[in-house]
Order: C-alpha cells, then structure tokens, then sequence
C-alpha cells in the first residue's frame, strides 16, 4: 500500500487541479472572459495548494515537536497567532504611511505572520518546561487561539478609523484562497520551499524526540535548539499560508493522521508526502466549499472544520481510552 | 562497539545531584574500567539512577564525570552519545515505529542530516539487532512488543551508537526469570566484549551473578564499595536494607541451555 501512496496522490492531485480549473462560478464557454477565469481559478488553485501543503507539514512538525498526536497549527493558536500578526503587519504599514515604493503589503504581510507564529510557539515551548501534559497544551493553545482572536477583533475596530485599511484588514483577516493574486503567491513560495526543506532536514532530529526529551538527549539530540529550529520553521510554512489563504484550521490535524497508516511515522518520509496530501486536501476542500449551494460561498475554514473537528473528537476520545503519551 | 574501537573508562568524582532544590546524590565517586561491569545498588529512592543519569550527562550535576579523557559536561550532545549510551528503564516513545527503525535512531550522531543510510550505518544496525537478540523483531512496531522484548530493542538502539560505555538502568526490572537470565549473560558478554558497563540493579542476587564491583547507596551517599561478593553480603545488607542475607539460598535459577526457551 505505501508503494502506490505517490502514485495516488499524484492521481488525486491531477484530478483535484482539473475540477478546480472546471468547477465555480463564471462560465469558460465565454470566449472573452475565458481567460480570466482560467487566471483566477489558477491563482485560487495555487494558492490552495500551497496553504494546504504547509499546515499539513506544520502539523507534522508541530505533532513531533509537543509529542502531541492531537496538535496542529490551528490547535496551538499558531495560526491565529499569524494572523494577528499579519493584521498588526498591515496596520503598522498604515500608519507608518505605507508610502514606500519598495515595500509593498503583500512583502510586509508575510513577516507579521511569521513573528506572530514564532510568538505563539515560543510561548508553547516555555510552557513546555512547566509540565509536558498532554491536554494542558492543548488548553494553552485553545486560550492562545482565543487571546489571539480578540486582540485581532481590536486591531479591525482600530483599523475601521480609515476605510481602505479597514476593508484591507478585514479582507486579510476573513481570509480565502480566492483573494490571493500573484504578487501574495510570488512572496509565499519561496517561504513554502524553504519551510518545507528545512523540515525535512530536522526530520531525523524531531524523530528522536518522539522518545522523550531525556531519550532524545541521550541519543545526541541537542533538545533545545532542536525545539526552536523546528519552532521556526513551522512558523516560515504557516506564515505562508496565511499570508495567502488566511486562517484555515485542521489541516495539520486531518492530514498528518490520514497519512501515518502509508507513509509510516518517520519525518522524512512523512513530510513530502504530507506537503502533497495536504495540498489535495486543502485544493478538494475548495472545490467542495464552490459546489455546496449556497446563496455566497462558503468559507473554506467552514468546510475544513467540518471534516477536522470530528476527527479531533475522535482522536481525544482514542487518547484518553489508550492513556498514550501520559 | 562492534570490533576495532577502543574501550573508555568511567572515573566519576564527588558527584553531587539537587533536583528541585534537594540533594538527591552527594559527592557519589565511581570507577569503570572496559571490561568490567559496575552495579548501582540501593533502596528504591536511594540515588541509583540519579547517579546513573549523571553519568549519561542527562542531568547537571557538581564534581567531575570523565569518560575516558572527556569530561561529560563538556561534551557537545552528539560527541557525548558517541562515547556514552543510556538505556532507560522503560521508553517514552508511543509513536508507530517498526524496530529497525527504533534501533536506527542510536545511529543519529553517526548519521548525516540529508539522503538515505549509509553502509556502515545499516552494518551497525544489523550487528546491534542481532547481538541483543532482537533481529526476530525487527518488522515489530515497538509499542506493541513486550516490556521484555522492548528492553531488548532499547538495548540494540544503545548499542547501535557504538558508545563504548553502557549505562542500563533496572534492565532485568520487568522481564520474568528467563528474560532476566538472558539480559544478563548479554550484559556479561558486552562487557567480556570491552564494553564498559554501569547498571542500576535492583535484585542482589543478580548483582552477584553478573557484576563485578558494586557501589551501595543509601539516602543519597555510597555506604559501600568494592567486589560484588563483598558488597552483597550480611553487614552492608542488614544495613541498608534491613534484611538478613541467606547465603545459599534453597531456590536459584541458570538457563537450561544456550538457545534455551526462546529467551536465548
């Protein structure tokens, strides 16, 4: 079965891009708008993508690094920790008189979301040393997420002062795959590529944690700097999906989960094929939130909340029933 | 350590451990030559392991811990593990790994960061599995093994870092009476083999089978030194523990034979 995992998901990726170029609203019979939305349906394509492969590896890396099957970007606040910060990113662009030619928002954006996620972890880590429970963490991030949410919600009522910084933090904040253009796709991917390489490359270290921090340290593994490199890291891929598909939750849950029967445990092996299931999976949750009828689209965050949330339950109900990681 | 690495001796001196702000282990002095095998006795709760993980260089500790011409503490993570590895008493890992891939996490400091395994990497794992008789298991996933058959495989992920100096702690606590037997004559053999060999051992009796020196700790402080014989015997024993030591007890055990009850 794990011979074939490559070949089905380069199968379900052919089939996902071809619906999501073929399905949404916008007729491509008509030859003068054809093109247009053939560019639009690319960039939401893209961007989906690229969201969905870099929360799925977050998830990996993050479930590795809390030694905590039932965390994920979205879990542990980290992405609402990255949206506040891309918020605070466009508000400070604002009144910093956002005149600068060089700069532009879509550079900005992407670095607020990365100091948010890095801010979100680092307070994680630090807890991490007080006590390694297992739903204390989670808790943390809960109350991380809720912190994170409201002083986002205090960030849009300031930035209601000015309309055209209210409309562009709201847009940022509501966040949708279908909003990305190209400029947001030309500074994420460099952040995916250079998340998703540095990831594979501490894969060998964050197996080691799976032992334990003590088991890790007697096999060698430098424990702290292991922690913050991979913290780091997590924080370069969920910046990019932020920075382009804005809050989506459960992806890091739902995919590292589906994958671990077929692709086995080790990071290294995992995290290619997560980027790549995480990417169909975020690309099918897009078209199913295009083709659910409804009188305006439905959120993609809906749709992956509705597969994700369920399977969290589940999972916490399998955890407590085994006593695992106690 | 598979053939042609040199053995490194052991000299801990005046070890003190506070864990929590409490002394754990006061000026705790060892010595381990290759060959040899150390015990650690003592109550529960008296410092054994404490020491044990001292010497692994998993806790900060005062005094001085070389292992040959090193000092623990100074050694950057990965160099220590290429001189000292640790076998805990029970692992924390709860994720699916297969053995083999178990064993080849004691490969980390050797291995590189990027590609596949290298030759001597996948020799070493090899060597390891089969020497502490886990080359049965290998396809296993370890959480689904038995405490015995685990101890095992955290003994072939010791030995598959080729660390010259082997650290168990409790290795024979959960196996029943013919694990028990096996996991010593391994032990012995390792150290006949040159391995330098520290172990927390909580039966006496066992302690005397297999080790060669032993260090009694009570509260904290080693109240008795030298050859296990010695060691083990009515004072020291009455001492600690509270016990009177029958020499020659009516019930012993031995393996019936070498590839005996599937335990080999």
């Amino acid at each position: 079965m794990s011979r074939l995992l490559y070949p089905v998901l380069f199968a379900l990726l052919l089939a996902a891009s071809a619906l999501a170029v073929l399905v949404g609203v916008g007729d491509l019979g008509d030859a003068n708008l054809r093109q247009t939305f053939l560019a639009l349906r690319g960039y939401r394509l893209a961007s989906a993508f690229l969201a969905g492969a870099a929360l799925a590896v977050g998830g990996v890396v993050v479930q590795g690094l809390f030694r905590n099957p039932l965390a994920s970007p979205s879990v542990l606040g980290t992405t609402a920790g990255a949206s506040l910060g891309g918020q605070l990113a466009l508000f400070g662009f604002a009144l910093t008189g956002g005149v600068s030619s060089v700069i532009v928002p879509e550079m900005i954006v992407p670095l607020g979301c990365f100091a948010g996620a890095l801010v979100s972890l680092a307070v994680l880590l630090v807890f991490l040393r007080v006590t390694q429970d297992l739903l204390a963490l989670l808790l943390t991030g809960f109350v991380l997420s809720a912190l994170f949410l409201s002083l986002s919600a205090f960030v849009i009522s300031m930035a209601q002062e000015t309309w055209e910084l209210g409309r562009a933090v709201v847009a940022f904040s509501l966040g949708s795959v279908s909003g990305a253009g190209p400029r947001q796709l030309l500074f994420a991917l460099p952040l995916l590529f250079t998340g998703l390489l540095a990831c594979w490359f501490w894969g060998r270290s964050l197996d080691l944690l799976l032992s334990g921090e003590e088991e890790a340290q007697a096999m060698g593994a430098d424990v702290p700097t292991i922690r913050w490199w991979a913290a780091t890291w997590v924080s370069v891929l969920v910046a990019s999906a932020v920075s382009v598909g804005g809050n989506v939750g459960f992806v890091g849950l739902v995919v590292p989960h589906m994958l671990r029967p077929f692709a086995g445990t080790k990071h290294q092996r995992l995290i290619p094929a997560a980027a790549l299931a995480g990417g169909v999976f975020l690309v099918a949750c897009d078209i199913i939130a295009r083709v659910i009828p409804s009188k305006s689209e439905i959120p993609l965050g809906v749709v992956t909340g509705l597969i994700g949330a369920p399977l969290f339950l589940m999972l916490l109900i399998r955890l407590r029933k085994e006593h695992a990681y106690a | 350590m598979r053939d042609g690495n040199g053995g490194a001796a052991v000299r801990a001196d005046d070890v003190t451990v506070a864990l929590d702000g409490r002394t754990v282990l006061h000026k705790a002095s060892l010595h381990a030559d290759p060959g040899e095998v150390v015990a650690l006795l003592g109550p529960n709760g008296a410092g054994k392991s404490t020491f044990l993980k001292a010497i692994a260089g998993l806790l900060p500790y005062g005094g001085s811990v070389f292992v040959g011409e090193n000092e623990v503490s100074s050694l950057a993570p990965r160099q220590r593990a290429k001189r000292v590895a640790y076998v805990p008493q029970r692992s924390l890992l709860r994720s699916t790994l297969s053995v083999e891939e178990v064993v080849a996490l004691g490969r980390y400091v050797h291995a590189g960061s990027f590609g596949g395994m290298s030759n001597e990497c996948a020799e070493a794992i090899e060597h390891a599995l089969v020497t502490a008789h886990a080359d049965g298991l290998r396809e296993r996933i370890f959480t689904q093994l038995s405490v015995g058959e685990q101890q095992r495989v955290l003994l072939a992920r010791a030995l598959a870092s080729d660390a010259p100096v082997l650290l168990l702690d409790e290795p024979t606590a959960a196996l029943d009476v013919g694990e028990g037997l096996a996991a010593l004559r391994l032990i012995r053999k390792l150290a006949d083999g040159g391995h330098t060999v520290i172990v927390v051992v909580h039966d006496l009796a066992d302690a005397r089978s297999t080790t060669d020196r032993a260090l009694l700790i009570q509260e904290g402080r080693v109240v008795e030194r030298g050859p296990t014989s010695e060691v083990v015997s009515a004072d020291p024993v009455r001492r600690v523990y509270g016990v009177e030591l029958i020499e020659n007890a009516r019930i012993g055990f031995e393996s019936s034979d070498e590839g005996g009850q599937g335990h080999r």
